[in-house]
Parts: C-alpha cells; structure tokens; sequence
C-alpha cells in the first residue's frame, strides 16, 4: 500500500467511521446472541492490505478511538486492535496475499484473538464480577460472525483503498495495455 | 533497507505496545479527575454529535439485523410460549372457577345461616353435576344421595334463594326437581304483606314464576319478596321451612274475573347457572356441610 496524504485521510475517515459504528450500530446488534466486530474486521482487511506497520497503527489509532468513545479504560480497545492489525499485516508479508478461505479463517482466528486480549486486559486490571461460561460462547459466536465477515469487509476497505494499492495498480495497468495488432 | 524496514517497524510496534500499555496503567491509577479521563471526556464530547448523528443513520441497519435475529429468536420460543400460554389459560380458568366456586359457597353458607334452618334440619351441600340439556331446566343431578341422609322431598336451596326439591335418590346421587318444573308448586307469602299464595312456573319460561291464588284485594306491589310460607296444618305441612326466599315481583295483574289474584315474579336463584347447592335433610345426613 502506497501511503499517500490522500489515502491516509481516507484511512483515517474510514477508521473514525468505523470505530463510531462499531459504538452505536454494530455492538448493539445481536446476530446469534452476539455481535459482529466489524471494527477489528476493517483493522484486519487494512493490515492485510497495507502490511503489518500500517496495520498496527491503523489498530492503535482505531482502537484508542473505540476506548474514548465508550468512556472505558483507555488502551484496551488499542492494544487489542493493534494487535489485530499487526498479526494480519505479518501474515500479508511473510505468507503472502491470503485466499478466500484463508480471509475467512484468519478473519475468524483474530477475531478470537481479540477476544482473548480484551478478556486477558479485564482479567489483568482485576474485574471483580464472576466469570461465567457464557463468555466462551459469545467468543466462539463472534469468531464464526468474524469468519462470515471477514470476506466482505475485506473487498469493502479495498474498494476504499484501491486507489493505494500495488497489486491493484499491477492489475489495472495489465487490463489498459493496449492489446496486440491481429493480423 | 530491508533491515531499516524492519527495525522501523520494530520500533514503532514498541511504541504502540508501550504507548498502549501506559495508558493502561496510568488510567488505571489515576482517578476519575486525572488528565487521561479529562482527555477522553473531550474526545467522547467532540465525537458526541457524529456518533448521535450516525446513530439514527444506521438505526434502520441495525433494526433489519435485530429483527432477523430476533424472528429466528422467536420461532425457537414460539412452541416454548405457546405451552406457557396453554398452562396459564389452565390455571386461570381453574383459579376463575375456584374463585366463582367459593363465592357461590359462601353465599349458600350465608343463606343458610340466616335463620332459615329450621331446628333438627341438617344442611347438605352438594355439587351440582348434572344438568337437563334443555330449555326448561326443571332437574338438575347433586353429587350427594341416600348415603348423605338425602332423602326425596327434602328442600334444596342455592346461594340467592330456593332452588326445589329433590325428587328421587341413589346413594351417591339425587335428582332436583327445581321450583321452574311444571310438577313444582311451593306455598309462598309476598313480604311485607302476608299475603299468601302458591309459587308455580310459568312453563316455557324459566325465568318466570307465577304466585297464584292470592286472596283479592292483596296489597301487592312489584318488588315485593317472596318466601316460603313453610305451612303446617296438623298432619299436613308444607316440605319447605318457612322464610325462604324464592324470588320478587315483577309484574302484578287484577283480572276481575279470577277469584284470585295472580303476580308473576322472577327467582331469586339463577336455576340455570347453579355449581352448588345445599340440601336441607332432617333425616340425619352422613354428608358434611
């Protein structure tokens, strides 16, 4: 991904979206007893598309966002995010550009993954409530929604970005060749 | 420039890492007043209008996903509601029917303590079970019989009033000829006149009770009770105790050709709506109360 000052205004508007979304639309939808993470979804789709430093920042900035907006401890949603963004961008650059199937899974994993994180953050800065078994099914649940989304939110954030993108410029230089005299 | 690439990447990973970890921390520690909670406050206050403003934008996407989730929610919970609903209807018709059941009790038990108990006369209470299908409704069947003490002719009253008396007996059941059936015919005084005469049915009519052979020249007037005169007269007596109410006047007639005066009057008692009734034995009945 080519960071242009136009594509990081994008970036930022699409996350500032995103995150307020995320607040007031898709956390209080319930899909299954859940809720989809679509915020964690986009954080993923801009780390496999634009790499783990973007990713990272991208998940940081979003999730800082998140945790302002819900007036809740401040760097949880960040770190969880961050994580997420740098993990997706890694797997971009050390794996290469994921298939379908792999989206989905991947998708699904990280989804789990920030699940995990956030619980570890509530566990380390000492909740007092009991934990009930109703908190594994909601992470199983919102990895399956995660698994489900994954694809979608991908091919979304890239229509956001495309313009940024190299593979994308690859392709669309290939498809403006002009193509050979027959004869 | 790979390996710039990578320690660049390294470091600002630290930076986020770190940078998240002390926010964690310090707001953690610091109080609500501290400049991180300040500092959130602003941005929430700023963000505050956008996020009302997409709020009501994005309500209709949500309220399509919520309402998908929710049909599948409640085609699960429908059976589970649907027998709720069955037990409930159960228990309030059972309660209804309990409820409808002591009321009528009561009133029977107050009618009885009333003073219309004549001595030696023990008070049944019997359940009525059955019912004549038709229009007259002149029997109806009482759950208690000769192994009650019940016996035929005794007297049977319901809450509101005189009901009939019972005609026939089996051990455990006993038929209730009431006072609508054509055979009935209960000697009765209109209060506060004195004046007396006998209550018959007017056939077709269970809603309607004639008072005939009323001296002439009765002060009768509608509204006026009527109640078992209860006669006594050597070996031949009425099988009604006497100040049972049977019903009121509703219509009085002067036929000057008639010797007698007749009234009309409608019982007391709603005979085609009865669950209990009680039935006066002075036979010595084995039955309760």
């Amino acid at each position: 991904m080519i960071l242009t000052p136009g594509i990081m205004a994008r970036l930022a508007v699409l996350c500032a979206f995103v995150a307020i979304a995320q607040v007031v639309c898709f956390s209080k939808m319930d899909v299954f007893g859940s809720s989809p993470d679509v915020a964690l979804l986009v954080v993923f789709s801009i780390g496999v598309l634009g790499g783990s430093l973007t990713g990272a920042v991208v998940g940081f900035s979003t999730g800082l966002l998140i945790d302002c907006l819900l007036l809740q401890q401040l760097g949880g949603f960040a770190l969880t995010l961050l994580s997420v963004g740098y993990v997706a961008g890694r797997y971009r650059e050390t794996v290469g550009r994921p298939t379908r199937g792999a989206v989905a899974l991947l998708g699904g994993a990280l989804t789990l993954l920030g699940v995990l994180v956030i619980a570890a953050i509530q566990v380390g800065t000492g909740i007092d409530a009991s934990v009930s078994a109703i908190v594994l099914r909601d992470a199983v649940i919102k990895s399956l929604i995660g698994a489900a989304l994954a694809i979608p939110v991908l091919l979304l954030v890239r229509l956001v970005v495309r313009s940024a993108l190299v593979d994308e410029r690859r392709g669309a230089r290939r498809t403006t060749a002009p193509r050979p005299v027959e004869p | 420039m790979y390996r710039k690439q990578v320690r660049r990447r390294r470091a600002v990973l630290l930076l986020l890492v770190a940078a998240s970890l002390t926010l964690l921390s310090l707001y953690y520690r610091e109080g609500n007043a501290g400049p991180l909670h300040g500092a959130e406050n602003v941005v929430s206050t700023i963000f505050s209008p956008i996020s009302s403003v997409t709020d009501r934008a994005l309500k209709p996407v949500r309220d399509l996903v919520n309402w998908f989730s929710e049909t599948f929610d409640a085609r699960g919970d429908k059976a589970k509601l649907e027998d709720q609903v069955a037990d409930l209807r159960d228990q309030l018709a059972r309660q209804q029917t309990q409820q409808g059941e002591a009321k009528e009790l009561s009133a029977l038990n107050e009618l009885t303590s009333g003073g219309i108990v004549p001595d030696g006369t023990t008070p049944v209470t019997a359940r009525v079970i059955g019912r004549s299908p038709t229009v007259w409704y002149s029997t109806v069947t009482i759950d208690r019989g000769s192994s009650d003490g019940v016996r035929a002719d005794d007297p049977v009253v319901a809450a509101q009033g005189l009901a009939g008396k019972v005609t026939e007996t089996t051990p455990n059941t006993s038929r209730v000829t009431l006072i609508t059936d054509a055979d009935s015919a209960v000697t009765a005084r209109v209060q506060p006149s004195g004046a007396t005469g006998v209550v018959e049915p007017n056939v077709g009519n269970p809603n309607d009770l004639q008072l005939d052979f009323l001296e002439r020249g009765s002060q009768i007037a509608e509204g006026q009770m009527v109640v078992t005169a209860g006669f006594s007269t050597g070996d031949l007596g009425s099988i009604f105790p006497p100040g049972i109410p049977i019903g009121h006047i509703t219509r009085a007639t002067v036929e000057e050709q008639q010797a007698y005066q007749r009234v009309h009057l409608a019982p007391f008692a709603d005979l085609r709506d009865m669950d209990f009734v009680k039935v006066l034995t002075t036979h010595g009945g084995g039955g309760g109360q």
